[in-house]
C-alpha cells in the first residue's frame, strides 16, 4: 500500500520527466524525416505516411487484432520461461552440484541462437501458435535461469548465519532476507526477458505464421508497402516503449530505492 | 554627464533605452497595423522593420544591459568602464537612426553602426567571458557570436538585395538558447531564495521535494543544441518537414528543462512563476511551428510570436525587473505593478498567437495584443526609470548588489 501511494505520488514528476526521452525520440523522427526524403518513400515511407498508415491500421481493427495474438503468444511463452526458469534457477541455486552442472547447459541454450531453435519449433509445431510460444520460451528461460541461479548463489552467508542465530522466523527470514536478495538479481532477468520476448515473437510470427503483428509485416513487406511496414514498426516500438517506461520503469525505480535503504 | 546617476551602471542607459526604443517601435507599428499612419521609408520592408527594431532594438539593448552589468560579476573582472558602455549605447541609438532613415540614407550607415554594435560588444567581452579556467562563459560567448554572426548576415542579404528575414528568423532562435543559459542563471538565485523564504518544517507531501534549486546542464545544453538545431535547419531549409520533427524536438527539450523547476510550493511565488511562464512560451511557440511544419493550417507568426513576446518580452521583463532594481541598490520590488504587468504580456502574447486561426477577428487581436504590450511596458518604464535615472538609495557607487 506503501509503495503504491508512494508511486502515485511520484507519477506526475516521473511522467514528466519523460521530456527528454520525448526530445531524443523527436529526434529520432527528425532523422527518419530526413532520410526518407533522401531515398524516397518506397525505400523508407515517411513518418507521416507510416501514422496515417497505423490510423488506418488501427481503424480498421487489424492492428488491435494482431497485438492481442502477438501478445498473448509472447506472454504465454515468458510466463512458461519465467515459471519455469524461477523455479529451477533457484533449486539450482541452493545446490551447487546442480549449479555446477546447468551452468554448461545454461551456456549451451544462451549461446544457440533463437532461429535455430525457430526453425526446429517450425518442423515440430508447424504453423500453429506452438512455434512461436516455443521459440519464446526457450530463448528467454537460459536468461531467467541464470538469474535466480545468481541470485539463490550469492544470497550474504553472514545475513543468513546471522537471522539463524537470532531465530528468526521463516516467513520473516524468506521475506526479508531470502527475497529481496534474490529478487534483486531475478527483477533485471525478468525485465530482459520481457523485452527479448517480444521481438523474438514478432520474428518467429514473420517466417511462421498467418496472423499476428510479425505476419502482417510480412504481407506488408510482401506489397512493398513501406507505409505500412514502418506502422506495424512503430506500433511494436509503442508497445515496447509503453511497457519499459509505464511499467518496468517506475517498478524498476521503486526496487532500486529500496535497495540502496536497505544498504 | 559621465556623473550622472545613469551612467553608474552599464545596464541603467541600455535598459532605459530598451523601453523607450521597444514603445516606440511598437507603438508605431500598431498605429501602422490599424490604419493610422504609414511608417518611415526602410530599405528592408515594414515587416522587416518590425521584427529588426524589436529584435536587434528592444531586445539586443536589454540583452547588452544585463550581460554588460552580469559577466563582470559571473567572471570576477572589474566593472566594464563607462565610457566603454556609453560607447556602445551611442552606437546601438546610432543604429536605431540609421535603421529608421534607411530608406534616405541607404544600406551601408546601418549596416556599420548595427554590426558595429552586435560585433564590438562580442569582441570586448569576448576576453572577459573566456579569461578565467574556471569561469568559462562559452555559452554566452558564443550566443553573442551568433548574435553578431546574424547582424552580419542580415546586412549582407541586404546588400545584396535579398529578403532577409531568415537572418531575423535565426536571431529568434538564437536568443531563445540565450534565453535558456540566462534563465538558469537567474533561477539558481530567485528559485532558491524562494525555497528559502518558505517555512522550515515540510509536510509529509514535500518530503520527495529537493531542497534547492539546481540548474542540470545536460538538460539545459540537451535544450541549447535542440534550438539551435532547428534553427539551423529551419534557415537552410525553411520549408523543410523535418523542421516540424526539429521544433517538436526542441518544445520537448524546454519542457524537460522544467524537470529542474517543480521544486515544489517555492514555484509558486512570482519571480519563479516568470520564468516558468517564459519556458511555457517557448515550448508552446515550437510545438506551433512544429505542428505548422508538419502540415497543420496553423500560421508560423503565431508560433513565432509565442516565442518573441511569450518568451522574450516576458524575460526581458523578468530581468529588467530583477537585474535592474537589485544592481541599483534596491530589494526585489513586490507590488502589485509586477504582476499586472506579467499578466498583460501573457494576455498580448496570446492573442497576438490567436491571430489568423479559425475565423477570428485578425484586427482586434492585433490590436489587444499590441495596447497590451504597450500598457505592460509603459507601467514598467513608469516604475523602474526613476530606478535607472536615480542615485542608488543606499549610496554604492555602481553595480554591486544591495549594501
Amino acid at each position: 500500500m506503501h509503495l503504491l501511494r508512494s508511486t502515485l505520488r511520484e507519477l506526475p514528476s516521473y511522467l514528466w520527466s519523460g521530456w527528454g526521452a520525448i526530445c531524443s525520440l523527436l529526434l529520432l523522427m527528425a532523422a527518419w524525416q530526413l532520410v526518407s526524403e533522401l531515398y524516397g518513400s518506397l525505400v523508407l515511407a515517411q513518418p507521416l505516411e507510416a501514422f496515417a498508415s497505423f490510423k488506418h491500421l488501427w481503424n480498421n481493427q487489424t492492428l488491435p487484432e494482431a497485438l492481442i495474438i502477438t501478445g498473448r503468444r509472447a506472454l504465454s511463452g515468458l510466463l512458461l520461461a519465467l515459471g519455469l526458469g524461477t523455479g529451477l534457477g533457484l533449486l539450482a541455486g541452493v545446490s551447487v552440484t546442480a549449479a555446477m552442472m546447468s551452468r554448461p547447459l545454461v551456456t549451451v541454450l544462451l549461446g544457440m541462437p533463437p532461429i535455430a531453435w525457430l526453425v526446429l519449433a517450425m518442423l515440430w509445431f508447424g504453423a500453429s501458435d506452438g512455434t512461436p510460444i516455443f521459440t519464446v520460451f526457450v530463448a528467454t528461460f537460459p536468461m531467467v535461469f541464470i538469474g535466480a541461479l545468481q541470485g539463490a548463489r550469492t544470497v550474504d552467508n553472514q545475513l543468513n548465519e546471522m537471522a539463524q542465530t537470532l531465530q528468526l522466523p521463516k516467513r520473516m527470514m524468506l521475506f526479508d532476507v531470502y527475497l529481496p536478495h534474490v529478487f534483486s538479481y531475478l527483477f533485471p532477468a525478468w525485465v530482459a526477458a520481457l523485452g527479448m520476448s517480444w521481438k523474438i515473437v514478432v520474428m518467429a510470427e514473420l517466417l511462421a505464421n498467418q496472423d499476428g503483428v510479425g505476419a502482417s509485416l510480412a504481407v506488408a513487406r510482401s506489397h512493398l508497402d513501406s507505409a505500412a511496414s514502418m506502422a506495424w514498426i512503430v506500433a511494436i516500438v509503442l508497445l515496447l516503449l509503453g511497457i519499459e517506461y509505464l511499467f518496468l520503469e517506475p517498478i524498476k525505480r521503486q526496487v532500486e530505492r529500496w535497495r540502496v535503504t536497505e544498504a | 554627464m559621465l556623473n550622472h546617476p545613469v551612467c553608474l551602471c552599464a545596464f541603467r542607459p541600455f535598459f532605459l533605452l530598451s523601453l523607450v526604443s521597444g514603445l516606440i517601435s511598437l507603438f508605431l507599428w500598431l498605429g501602422f497595423l490599424q490604419g493610422w499612419w504609414v511608417l518611415p521609408a526602410t530599405t528592408s520592408g515594414i515587416i522587416v522593420w518590425h521584427a529588426h527594431e524589436l529584435l536587434f532594438g528592444f531586445v539586443m539593448a536589454s540583452l547588452a544591459g544585463f550581460i554588460l552589468t552580469a559577466m563582470p560579476e559571473f567572471t570576477r573582472t572589474p566593472d566594464v568602464r563607462r565610457q566603454i558602455f556609453l560607447g556602445l549605447a551611442v552606437l546601438w541609438v546610432l543604429g536605431r537612426i540609421t535603421f529608421w532613415a534607411s530608406g534616405w540614407l541607404g544600406i551601408v550607415p546601418t549596416a556599420i553602426t548595427n554590426v558595429g554594435f552586435s560585433l564590438g560588444l562580442w569582441l570586448y567581452l569576448q576576453p572577459r567571458l573566456l579569461v578565467n579556467p574556471l569561469r568559462r562563459q562559452w555559452l554566452f560567448s558564443m550566443g553573442l557570436a551568433g548574435m553578431a554572426g546574424i547582424s552580419i548576415g542580415f546586412y549582407s542579404d541586404l546588400l545584396r538585395d535579398l529578403y532577409p528575414m531568415r537572418w531575423l528568423h535565426a536571431g529568434i532562435g538564437m536568443m531563445m538558447a540565450l534565453i535558456v543559459i540566462t534563465a538558469s542563471r537567474i533561477a539558481m538565485r530567485i528559485v532558491n531564495e524562494s525555497i528559502e523564504a518558505l517555512p522550515i518544517n515540510k509536510d509529509e507531501n514535500d518530503q520527495d521535494l529537493p531542497d534547492e534549486y539546481r540548474s542540470t546542464p545536460p538538460r539545459r545544453n540537451l535544450a541549447v543544441f535542440c534550438i539551435l538545431l532547428y534553427t539551423a535547419t529551419h534557415f537552410i531549409w525553411p520549408q523543410a518537414s523535418v523542421n516540424g520533427w526539429l521544433a517538436l524536438a526542441a518544445a520537448a527539450s524546454v519542457f524537460n528543462v522544467l524537470n529542474d523547476w517543480h521544486v515544489g510550493r517555492a514555484l509558486f511565488s512570482r519571480w519563479p512563476l516568470q520564468f516558468y511562464a517564459v519556458y511555457w512560451f517557448m515550448a508552446v511557440g515550437y510545438i506551433v511551428l512544429g505542428l505548422q511544419h508538419l502540415g497543420m493550417p496553423i500560421p508560423a507568426s503565431s508560433g513565432w510570436h509565442l516565442l518573441s513576446i511569450g518568451g522574450m518580452s516576458l524575460s526581458v521583463f523578468s530581468v529588467l525587473c530583477i537585474s535592474g532594481r537589485t544592481h541599483s541598490g534596491h530589494q526585489l520590488d513586490e507590488r502589485n505593478w509586477v504582476n499586472l504587468v506579467t499578466c498583460l504580456i501573457i494576455i498580448a502574447a496570446i492573442s497576438r498567437a490567436l491571430a489568423g486561426w479559425l475565423d477570428l477577428p485578425l484586427n482586434l487581436l492585433y490590436l489587444i495584443s499590441g495596447s497590451t504590450w504597450l500598457a505592460a511596458f509603459s507601467i514598467t518604464l513608469y516604475y523602474l526609470a526613476p530606478v535607472f535615472l536615480k542615485p542608488r538609495p543606499d549610496g554604492g557607487k555602481g553595480c554591486e548588489e544591495p549594501l
